[in-house]
């Protein structure tokens, strides 16, 4: 063995003996104990929607069995395709992502917009505005549910989609979020484009919005779940079929006296798919504001 | 009544401008004109209100008073793309999803009247990289770049812009001494290459004297003195210019006439070099240079004191000195010098090496030491 080679050996050796000694390493047992806890995690989290796949693959006559059969036998495709020969299912799901998709693009647009005016620009009664947005989102969204009803039949949009698209723009939620996002970065990059000849929405446009995208992506997932599940709001204001959602009309395939929990979970399977995709094909840009780079160290 | 337009060859002209928050007064109305060509720096210590009046040029503050010339024309109203000038700011300020051919080329996307073409918008980014040596890193972000590198793109995207003016906000302040001393070249030679006024803010007496072709002192808002960097260490217009420019510090210590008449530093009676005298009932202060005195044989000295301590900087050493009227001074000797602290010594000091100054701090005259058996 050459001297050198001596020599690493020797020190991989008491680099090891250093990690032991500082608790560095992770001793086996404790990292058992951690896969059986997180293992156990992920069993309560899928169950239920293992329950609900087999549910959905079973006919009403065979859900109550005793034991249970986790695997039907056999498969039963009846459910899905009721629900696609009885019910207007892809009516709904076209709804849904319609409103949720539109609510999420305006709610974005407008809420960094108002965000950037509120970080970055001087404005007569910034604060009092800042403070009524403040205080309405105090406000809880039941006690608001029946002025807004009235708002919405009085504007005569009742049974279309503005009454499902343009009630939750107004909720001011996001505007904090997009404001905190902008307030992050630094005075001197807008100063830098303002004197570089950008006008205050190119300077919106090219340069705010790439670098708060990490945090729109977030409020934008945020909205579009909230928008993708509603539910009283759609039930209330929605009364003709083809207009309806997704939840109020999965919701309305139970009766007072009938639970067809088999074509319930095939509902509810089939409503996870759309959203399940968006989330997949926008994890990506789930990563932290990358300002690195723009400023010195 | 409104001032005058400044002369054609003045890049920059300030007159009587002033600045305050609210009550605040953060600058005092002053004037300033910067030549075609001229380098200038703005020095003081932080708060002092020399990056104002940068961003009061470039038009991202408003002057409370007063009128801002650029290349001519009066500014006060002017959006800051207009207003002819390019700023490098105090951190990069780089776009961090553009790559460094996009943000250099930033200015010229932007420009409206007349709109670039392509061809003319790249030739252009090609130009201003090879200025600064950027060429090989166009397609990179600046998180791929080292930080002289990220500053070097700042300077491109203010040089794309060909401005009358270029305004610098402390663009070496957070770079380590080496690539400070490299990137000071730099600058230096990019200003010789495109000869346009510069303002450059600095807190660095190091960073003013290299560079500037006069220096602008600043301290509370106000200008203490504008001069060559020569003039500031040899004549400086008051103890607080004396005591920032310079390293070490120039010595301080108040004084007044003895019963002879004659103002004294430890102990040595001072004969004034100039025309105009002191008032001999006032109460003055004396200053002194480290660089002015040197160690010396009893038979030259004008002073003698003891060695309190020494301070090896490679190239020289300087000895703090306690004179025999108990005030002390520092004393710059050669580096392999012997003494140490405690051992006596005699020191002498050139012609005119004191300052004398004022009640108010203001500079009177210069004077020198008499030796001590003259």
């Amino acid at each position: 063995m050459t001297a050198s080679r001596l020599s690493r050996v020797k020190l991989r050796a008491a680099l090891a003996d250093e990690a032991r000694g500082s608790g560095l390493r992770t001793p086996r047992s404790a990292l058992a104990l951690a896969y059986v806890l997180l293992g156990v995690g992920v069993a309560i989290a899928l169950l239920p929607f293992l329950y609900v796949v087999s549910t959905s693959l079973k006919e009403t006559t065979s859900l109550f069995s005793y034991p249970p059969d986790w695997i039907p036998t056999p498969i039963y495709w009846g459910n899905f395709e009721s629900l696609f020969a009885d019910h207007p299912f892809v009516r709904w799901t076209f709804n849904t992502l319609f409103v949720a998709g539109a609510v999420t693009g305006l709610k974005l647009w407008f809420d960094s917009m108002a965000g950037y005016a509120l970080a970055k620009m001087e404005f007569t009664g910034k604060r009092g505005v800042a403070l009524l947005f403040l205080l309405s989102v105090a406000i809880p969204i039941s006690a608001l549910i029946i002025p807004l009803f009235f708002v919405v039949r009085h504007l005569g949009m009742l049974n279309t989609y503005w009454a499902l698209i343009l009630p939750p723009l107004a909720n001011p939620l996001g505007i904090f979020m997009a404001r905190s996002f902008i307030v992050s970065i630094p005075d001197d990059l807008e100063a830098s484009a303002r004197l570089d000849g950008a006008s205050e929405f190119t300077i919106y446009r090219r340069i705010v919005l790439p670098l708060i995208r990490p945090g729109l992506v977030v409020l934008g997932m945020f909205t579009f779940m909230l928008q993708y599940t509603s539910l009283i709001w759609p039930l209330i204001t929605i009364q003709d079929s083809e207009r309806q959602v997704l939840a109020v009309g999965i919701s309305g395939l139970q009766s007072a006296f009938l639970q067809d929990w088999g074509l319930l979970s095939a509902g509810m399977l089939l409503a996870a798919v759309p959203i399940t995709v968006v989330f997949l094909l926008i994890q990506k840009t789930f990563v932290t504001n990358d300002l690195s780079g723009a400023l010195k160290e | 009544m409104p001032a005058m337009s400044p002369p054609a060859d003045v890049a920059v002209s300030l007159i009587q401008v002033a600045k305050s928050y609210g009550d605040v007064e953060v600058l005092r109305p002053f004037d300033l004109q910067v030549a075609e060509g001229e380098f200038v720096v703005l020095l003081g210590p932080s708060g002092c209100g020399k990056s104002t009046i940068l961003k009061m040029i470039a038009g991202l503050e408003e002057a409370t008073h007063g009128e801002i010339h650029v290349a001519g024309d009066l500014v006060n109203y002017v959006r800051p793309r207009d207003r002819n000038v390019a700023m490098v700011f105090q951190n990069y300020a780089l776009y961090p999803h553009m790559t460094v051919r996009e943000n250099i080329a930033f200015p010229l996307r932007m420009s409206r009247r007349p709109r670039l073409k392509r061809s003319t918008i790249d030739g252009r980014t090609l130009e201003a990289a090879e200025i600064v040596d950027l060429t090989q890193y166009l397609d990179r972000k600046p998180a791929q770049l080292s930080g002289g590198q990220r500053q070097r793109v700042a300077l491109a995207r203010a040089i794309i812009r060909q401005p009358a003016v270029f305004l610098m906000d402390e663009p070496l302040s957070n770079l380590d001494a080496l690539l400070r001393a490299d990137m000071r070249t730099s600058l230096l030679d990019v200003h010789s290459r495109i000869r346009k006024a510069t303002l450059y803010v600095t807190h660095d007496q190091i960073e003013a004297m290299t560079m500037a072709d006069r220096v602008v002192v600043l301290n509370d808002g106000r200008i203490q003195q504008v001069g060559e960097p020569h003039e500031l260490y040899t004549a400086p217009a008051n103890t607080f210019v004396a005591q920032f420019i310079g390293s070490p510090r120039m010595s301080l210590h108040p004084t007044s006439a003895g019963s002879d008449g004659l103002l004294r530093f430890g102990g040595a009676p001072l004969v004034i070099d100039e025309v105009i005298a002191p008032d001999p009932a006032a109460a003055m202060t004396v200053g002194v240079r480290p660089s002015a005195l040197r160690v010396t044989d009893a038979g030259d000295a004008c002073l003698a004191g003891r060695v309190r301590r020494r301070d090896y900087l490679g190239s020289d050493s300087y000895l703090e000195v306690q004179l025999s009227d108990g005030s002390s001074v520092m004393v710059r000797t050669d580096a392999d010098s012997l003494l140490e602290s405690g051992d006596d010594v005699h020191v002498d000091a050139e012609p005119g090496a004191f300052h004398l100054f004022d009640e108010a701090g203001d500079r009177v005259c210069s004077a020198s030491a008499r030796s001590r058996d003259r």
